[in-house]
Parts: C-alpha cells; structure tokens; sequence
C-alpha cells in the first residue's frame, strides 16, 4: 500500500521532470524563432504576418534539401537535417533581402517616416496577404501531406536516471537536443553580431532615430532590409530544426506565429536577447501545462501567462525603459 | 570647403528658404542667427540630405552633395548634431560614439577621438554604459556633440546646441566648441538663438528671416545692425 502511494507520486515527478526537459528543448528553438521576429517586429517595429509562412519556408527547404538533394547520403542521417536547417538561413535571407526590396520595403523604415501609425496599417494588410499567398503557394508546390525530417535521432533517447532511488527516469529525444543545442549555437552568434559589431549596432541606431542615424552615415534603408533579411533567415533556421520532430504541411504557420509574437512581447520589444527568453518561457509554459491541461488548452495555457506577466510587467520580462523617469 | 547658391526648400507650398547664399571656407567659424521658424534647422538639413531642395546648388569641398544621398555625405566629413540633441535613446552613451564613429574616418580614429571627447567632457566618460535616453537634458547635447565628433569630422555643424540648457551649460558648451574649433581645427557652423554668445566666438555670421539672409558680415557688422541689436539684443 505504502508502495504504491510512493509510486503515484514518483510517476508526477517524473511526468513533471519529462515534461519540463521537453519544455526547456523547445524553448530554445521557440527561443531562436522569436529571435527572428524579434528584429523585424521588436526591433524594426515592423508587423509581419508571413513569419509564421518564413518558418514553414524554412521547414520546406531543409525537408527538400535532406530528400531531394540526398544531404543524408552526403552527411549521414544524423547530421544531414541540422546542416539543412543551417543552410535554411542564407537562402531565407536571401529571400527575405528580396522581399524587403521589392515589397515590403515600400511601407517601412524611411518610406513611412510621417505616416500614419508608422505605416503599420499597410503593413498589416500587406504580410497578411504575402502570409496568404506563401501558405497557399506551399499548398500547390508541396501538397498538403504532413511531412516530417526524419532522422534516426527523433525515436532515439538518452534515458537518465534511475533517479531519486530508483523511482524516476526521464528519456531526453535526441533530435530536440541537437536542434535546441544548435538553436543555442546560433542564437548566440546573433546576440555577438548585433551587441558587438558596429554593423549590428546600426540597426539598433537606425530604428531608435532613422533620422540621426542617417547623419551617422547609416543607410537607413540598408539597415531595415538587412534586418528583415536576418529575421527572415534565422526563423527559417527555427523552422528546419522544428521540421525534425514536428509534422508540418503548408499552413503550419499559424501554429508558430502566435507564439513569436508573444515571445517577442514577452521577452521585452526591442531586446534580441529578450526574445529567446521570451520563447523559452513560452516552450516550458507550453510542456508544462500539458500535464495538467488537455493537448487542445496547451496554447491557452501560453496566455494567461502572458497575460500575467504583461500585467505586471507591461515593457516585458526583459524590456527597460530608456526614457527618464 | 561648404558652398551653397541660389537654395531654395518648399515644403508643401510653403517657402521654408529662398535663394539662400552661403559659403564657410576651411577652417573658419560661422554662425547662422535668426528668429523662430526662419529656415535654419532646414538649411541644416537640405546640407545633410534629410530634405531636398527645390533649387539651387550645394557643393562640399568641390563635391555636388545634392548628388548623393543623406547618408553617403556623412562619410565626406561632415558631421550634423541635429536640433534637439536627437541622441539614440535606447543605446549606451558608448555605443552612441561608436555610432558616430560608424564612417571609415571615425573607426580608424576612434582611439584618439575617444580619449579627445571624454577630455571634454569628462561626466561622459563616468556614465559610458547609462542608456543616452536616460540622461540629463545638458548631458545629452554633450553626447550629441561628441558623437559628431567621433566621426573625425572636417566641418561640425551644430544646430542650437543651447536649446533648453541652463546659462552654466550653455557656456560649458560654447567653451568645448570653442576648443575643439581652435585646438583641433575643426571647421564650425553654429545656429543659435543666443546671439551675443554665439557672435562672440565667430568669424562670420549671417542672419536669416522669414527663408532669406538679410545680412551677413564679420562679428562687428552683425552685432551693429539694428535688427540684431533690436530683436535679439534688447538694445
Ligand atoms: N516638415 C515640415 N513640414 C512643413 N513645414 C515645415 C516642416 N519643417 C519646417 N517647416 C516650416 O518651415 C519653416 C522653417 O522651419 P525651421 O525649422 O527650418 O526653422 P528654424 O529657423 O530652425 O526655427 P527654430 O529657431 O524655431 O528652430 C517654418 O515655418 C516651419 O513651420
Ligand atoms: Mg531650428
């Protein structure tokens, strides 16, 4: 009898444990998505819809890269889709540079200075209908088959344990710990870029005041493609290391998109950093709350807590304030 | 170094500058006075690109600014300290520098440039990594000035650097200008409404109204004309 009570609650432990290593995992990659939006939208003050489409884009290209292109036979099943994820973020910058030329660049940064709300209505109608047009371009060019990157590392696990006499073992799945160590690796070399280089801090510059920045000798227009450019690329680099353990078909976009923008929000507008934060807390909220909440409330969930923090701190759980007091 | 015939700005429909003549040469020390609304802070930024004219032509050291864009006249080396200190808010005073310093001119000085600003004004040195956003009003011209500076500029311009400081601020201002204008020979144009202290240090002057110069000469011209004596001096 007393047996049993002891094992009633070693099976919590351990679903709490299990629950809270998965939260921690894909809170880094949700950490490195938000981190994308966070330069166009926290930073840039950009709204973008299509994010949610750039991740799937992302998603699309490393799966095709892996089947297509035989980057398995190359590097082997298990390092072939973290380096397709990778490669997920020059050619989404490229796109994303693109984009910014042609289109979105003619309701921000400069084009906009004067207008009304900053251009966001333009903004909003504009991504929306780019969001529209990926997913449904996706449709006919990928079909409407959940795909997945497979890799031998997504039914493997670490078990560690037995912990606390015996009782509790939790299993780490692989893939997610590869694709949270790389979503670490690079959201950290972006928090290097934009706090330590002079061309990183210019975008800072160029959002904060485009018209002093310009009288720097910043392009302020360079500054904002170049940044959109980076946002894109680095939440398609979240989206091929969330491909390797979570199915997606073309409008998996909407799935993601709530969550940067709340990490963004969360973390503090305008801080890199505060983003990944941000999306972690979403990540461990999110795996959390599933042990207690049925899988539909998961995203639920995310907004009272949201709510809560925003309550209390409303610049965000990293965000300050640089006006005086 | 800095020549502009026949400038004109509309903004809209309205003349914000007509037919504006100026020169600074090489080294000198000019001053643009005049009241509120009479097209200085535009002038200033029809220079920089910020604004673009409807006539007339701009040339710095032999180059047609109008030519290029805003951004691409501050790697020539002029620096703007716009009006209203225009600070970046959300950076450190240090990053502010280095944003200054963001031209070519200005990376490969930065060292000495750095040391030479936080020998002016030496409160920048002791708040280095404070968010500019959250410094005083006095402490934020500072920083503007010296982010012009760490571009290793040849020609400063500085539009009303005493906007809203108190008189002791004012004149720790007008003395670091006064520095680095004759201790580095930095070439100055200075807009200011405190017209005895600004004519003081200055070679030449104009005098600007409603979009026109209505007079230009030396230091003593100036102070002796009546209109200047009348609306600015209370004489
Ligand atoms: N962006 C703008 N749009 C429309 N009119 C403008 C704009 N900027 C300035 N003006 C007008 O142009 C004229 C000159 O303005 P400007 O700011 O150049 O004057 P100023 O000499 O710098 O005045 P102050 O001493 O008050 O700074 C003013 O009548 C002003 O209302
Ligand atoms: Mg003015």
């Amino acid at each position: 009898m007393k047996r049993a009570r002891v094992s009633d609650l070693a099976i919590i432990v351990e679903s709490f444990f299990q629950a809270a290593v998965a939260g921690i995992l894909v809170g880094c990659i949700y950490g490195l998505m938000c981190c994308g939006l966070s330069l166009i939208f926290g930073i840039m003050r950009v709204i973008n819809f299509a994010q949610g489409e750039f991740l799937m884009l992302g998603m699309y290209f490393a799966f095709y890269l892996v089947t297509g292109f035989g980057l398995v036979a190359f590097l082997g099943p298990i390092y072939g889709p973290f380096l397709a994820a990778l490669l997920a973020g020059p050619v989404l910058f490229v796109f994303g540079y693109l984009l910014h030329q042609y289109l979105v660049g003619r309701v921000t940064g400069v084009n906009v200075i004067g207008a009304e709300a900053e251009g966001h209505y333009a903004q909003l109608i504009l991504t929306l209908g780019l969001s529209l047009v990926l997913a449904n371009g996706g449709l006919i060019l990928f079909g409407s088959v959940p795909q997945v990157i497979r890799t031998p590392l997504s039914s493997t696990a670490w078990l560690i344990g037995p912990l606390l006499g015996d009782y509790v073992e939790i299993f780490i799945n692989q893939a997610r710990a590869y694709s949270a160590l790389v979503s670490i690796l690079v959201a950290v070399g972006l928090f290097q870029f934009m706090a330590r280089s002079s061309l990183g801090k210019s975008l800072l510059a160029a959002a904060d005041n485009p018209e002093a920045a310009s009288y720097m000798g910043i392009d302020v227009d360079r500054a904002h493609r170049l940044a959109f450019a980076i946002g894109t690329g680095i939440t398609a680099v979240a989206g091929g290391l969330v491909a390797t353990y979570y199915p997606f078909q073309p409008y998996v976009g909407i799935d993601f998109v709530i969550i940067m923008y709340a990490g963004v929000v969360l973390g503090g507008i305008g801080s890199v950093a505060g983003a990944f934060l941000g999306g972690f807390v979403i990540g461990v909220v999110q795996q959390v709350s599933t042990m207690v909440l049925p899988i539909q409330l998961q995203n639920t969930a995310i907004f009272v807590v949201f709510l809560i923090v925003v309550m209390f701190r409303p610049h965000g759980l990293f965000g300050r304030s640089a006006e005086r007091t | 170094m800095l020549r502009i015939e026949g400038l004109s700005v509309a903004y809209g429909g309205l003349k914000a500058l007509v037919e504006v003549d100026l020169e600074v040469s090489e080294g000198e020390f000019v001053t643009i006075v005049g009241p509120n609304g009479a097209g200085k802070t535009t002038l200033f930024k029809t220079i920089s690109g910020t604004v673009a004219p409807v006539a007339g032509r701009i040339s710095y050291r032999g180059q047609d600014l109008l030519a290029l864009p805003a951004a691409a006249r501050a790697h020539l080396g002029m620096a703007h300290v716009p009006e209203g200190r225009q600070v970046f808010k959300t950076l450190s005073v240090d990053d502010n520098l280095q944003m200054g310093a963001y031209v070519a001119a200005g990376r490969r000085d930065w060292v000495r440039n750095r040391k030479r600003i936080m020998e002016l004004f030496p409160v920048l040195d002791e708040r280095r990594d404070q968010l500019a956003g959250t410094l005083s009003g006095g402490e934020q011209q500072m920083l503007a000035i010296a982010r012009g500076l760490a571009g290793s500029p040849h020609l400063l311009m500085l539009d009303e650097p005493s906007m809203g400081l108190a008189p002791t601020i004012t004149d720790a201002i007008f003395e670091r200008i006064r520095a680095v204008h004759k201790e580095d020979g930095l070439t100055i144009l200075l807009v200011e409404q405190r017209v005895a202290e600004a004519l003081e240090s200055c070679d030449r002057g104009y005098l600007l109204d409603t979009g026109r110069v209505a007079l230009h000469g030396s230091y003593e011209t100036l102070l002796s004309d009546a209109r200047v004596k009348k609306a600015y001096l209370g004489m």
